[in-house]
């Protein structure tokens, strides 16, 4: 066998040599270029369907928060007054509060709920198929059919809720009918809808911690309170950072149990800012108005989206070691 | 007693003594563990046994008592109700076909697109990514009116394909959940791969999906229930009673002669019942698969 010369790469300089390197560096050149048509052709159908059905609306709605249009007969072109009523209006500011306070009511406890039922149904509990199943239950709904019965579990007179308050002496509110108590009611009934869904992911991420990390810690004589501290939590990053990204996106837009149950009363206590992009667009005929309101929760949401991703930066943890 | 036996533990080893506390603990933990989850059973469930009730109540009885009496007499007049007077049937047919079409679109060409994210370098794929996403954070209310307007443009109104084309050709939370996923695989199984000659598809089929199909089943079920469950989509998009949907037509014994409380939970129920048997099949795959994602 000819002795091969090689380069400072360690490939081969003689004319074998030559031939050996240049034919897999131009199949390696035609394969990376077949790899990038592959990606390109991969993304194409979900792109088409992206461009068609979710861009050009998208698009569609800013052009149109510039215009008036009662949805019948042509837009009008009025700049951005649809932004100056908008800012100026009291009634936007006090939607956008009921909005925040809503996902503050919702997500910190659904959250903390949710890992803590992943949490229990972790070990090896006998039944644990059942319960998960059964956590999930309420995820299943519609929200029609649920909001209905919740309406019933709420009322005053007859509620569930109430009676149930006045085996222990407990006056209970007018719950949906009470400005101070119809917004935790709804939240209430979205935790009750989406704890077990979010409990499925924290599940699968705790199922992904290696078990030494736990029997190293006990060794080392930690207690189940600090290995939940250091090795749980900052593994559960990834998966915290997952769960509260997609909550936080979805809550803000909540829409189906306040149309069901309170239609965003009383008064205005529940009137979230997606059910009043509603009204405008659908019953005040208001389409331009309802664009530029959505684009301001568009931006708001990004915002908020950037400072998680941000936060989660430097502390989302992936290894331990 | 007590100190005679505190006398006898004590007087046996130390692994004794220590092995016959943390007993104690492990009983008070299981049975704390076990407090929390009946509270978390009964809450969950309690709603549902009220619509029960209500499904097997006659009309005059939930007019006139408070819901969570027994029902007197009981009846399944409700179901039979909804089950012959109205389409039900052909209605749970079309929900079927709806979820299963936009199911096994999101299957596919979210996977694909997901794993060209994933695995394949090529230029803008980071900016491409974040406009998938970014297309998540605006309400949907507004864009149905331009959606609308552009199905109505290609004719496709009150059809099967204007029902499913927004879903079918995949959704970018379905794309991100896989592409975390895929992150997640090593990398080495492909490249190995990949020097052996294997081509993409090669690749594709015989190493990822095999790995994915946990992960595939958590993508379908978490598309297929909210397919099931769309009212709003259907709502506006069909008007016929050839293309309507389980969800439209619950809503529609909310009608103006006022609601049939007992038909609206029946039908609520019939809803709800193949996703309760398709999830109980379908959940050992999804918990014992999601913990490969990640989420990186």
């Amino acid at each position: 066998m000819q002795k091969l010369r090689r380069d400072a790469t360690g490939a081969s300089l003689n004319a074998v040599g030559v031939a050996a390197i240049t034919a897999p560096r131009r199949r390696k050149e035609r394969r990376f270029k077949l790899l990038q048509f592959q990606a390109y052709a991969f993304i194409l159908p979900s792109f088409i369907g992206l461009l068609v059905f979710s861009l050009i609306p998208i698009v569609a709605v800013a052009v149109l928060s510039f215009f008036n249009w009662s949805l019948l007969g042509q837009p009008t072109f009025i700049g951005v007054q649809n932004y100056a009523k908008m800012f100026s209006s009291s009634a936007f500011w006090h939607t956008l509060l009921v909005t925040f306070y809503y996902v503050l009511l919702n997500i910190p406890l659904q959250t903390i709920l949710a890992l803590l039922l992943a949490v229990l149904l972790n070990q090896n509990l006998p039944g644990k198929g059942i319960f998960r199943t059964i956590f999930v239950v309420p995820w299943m709904a519609t929200a029609v059919a649920m909001g209905t019965i919740w309406q019933w579990i709420f009322d005053p007179q007859y509620g569930s809720l109430n009676t149930f308050l006045a085996l222990f002496h407990i006056n209970g509110p007018a719950w949906l009918s009470s400005t101070t108590w119809a917004l935790p009611a709804i939240a209430a009934v979205n935790i009750w809808q989406y704890t077990g869904y979010n409990m499925l992911f924290f599940l699968a991420g705790l199922q992904g911690i290696p078990s030494d990390f736990y029997q190293a810690a006990s060794l080392d004589g930690a207690n189940r309170f600090e290995q939940f501290f250091s090795i749980t939590i900052p593994l559960l990053t990834p998966t915290l950072f997952f769960v509260l990204v997609t909550d936080i996106i979805g809550s803000a837009q909540v829409f189906d149990t306040v149309y069901v149950m309170t239609q965003g009363g009383p008064g205005k206590a529940t009137n979230v800012i997606n059910f009043e992009i509603f009204q405008q667009a659908f019953e005040f005929f208001h389409a331009g108005y309802a664009s530029a309101l959505s684009m301001v929760l568009f931006a708001i949401l990004i915002i908020i989206t950037l400072i998680q991703v941000l936060f989660f930066r430097s502390r989302i943890v992936y290894d331990l070691s | 007693m007590t100190s005679v036996s505190t006398e006898i533990t004590a007087s046996k080893a130390g692994a004794r003594t220590k092995q016959a506390r943390p007993q104690i603990g492990h009983v008070t933990r299981y049975a704390i563990t076990y407090i929390i989850l009946l509270l978390g059973v009964v809450v969950s469930l309690f709603p549902y046994l009220l619509a029960v009730l209500t499904s097997l109540k006659e009309s005059n009885q939930i007019f006139s008592g408070a819901p969570w009496t027994l029902p007197n007499p009981l009846t399944f007049q409700n179901y039979v109700t909804v089950m012959t007077q109205y389409n039900f049937l052909a209605y749970m047919w079309h929900t079927l076909l709806f979820a299963v079409i936009v199911t096994l679109g999101q299957l596919i060409f979210s996977t694909m697109a997901a794993y060209a994210f994933a695995r394949i370098d090529f230029p803008f794929r980071e900016q491409i990514f974040w406009l998938y996403l970014s297309t998540l954070m605006v309400p949907t209310i507004v864009t149905l009116i331009p959606l609308f307007l552009i199905l109505r443009t290609l004719g496709l109104i009150n059809t099967w394909a204007g029902l499913v084309l927004p879903y079918v050709l995949g959704t970018p939370f379905g794309i991100f959940l896989m592409r975390q996923f895929f992150l997640t695989i090593p990398k080495d199984l492909e490249n190995s791969a990949r020097i052996d000659g294997a081509g993409t598809m090669q690749i594709i089929f015989q190493i990822i999906l095999p790995l994915s199909r946990p992960m595939l089943a958590t993508l379908a079920i978490v598309t297929f229930v909210p397919a099931w469950n769309n009212f709003l989509w259907p709502l506006i998009i069909t008007n016929t009673d050839n293309l309507r949907v389980l969800t439209v037509a619950v809503a529609s014994f909310s009608s103006n002669f006022g609601t049939q409380w007992g038909p609206l939970m029946a039908a609520g129920f019939i809803t709800l019942a193949p996703l309760l048997i398709l999830f109980f099949l379908f959940q050992q795959h999804i918990v014992r698969s999601i913990h490969l994602s990640g989420f990186k």
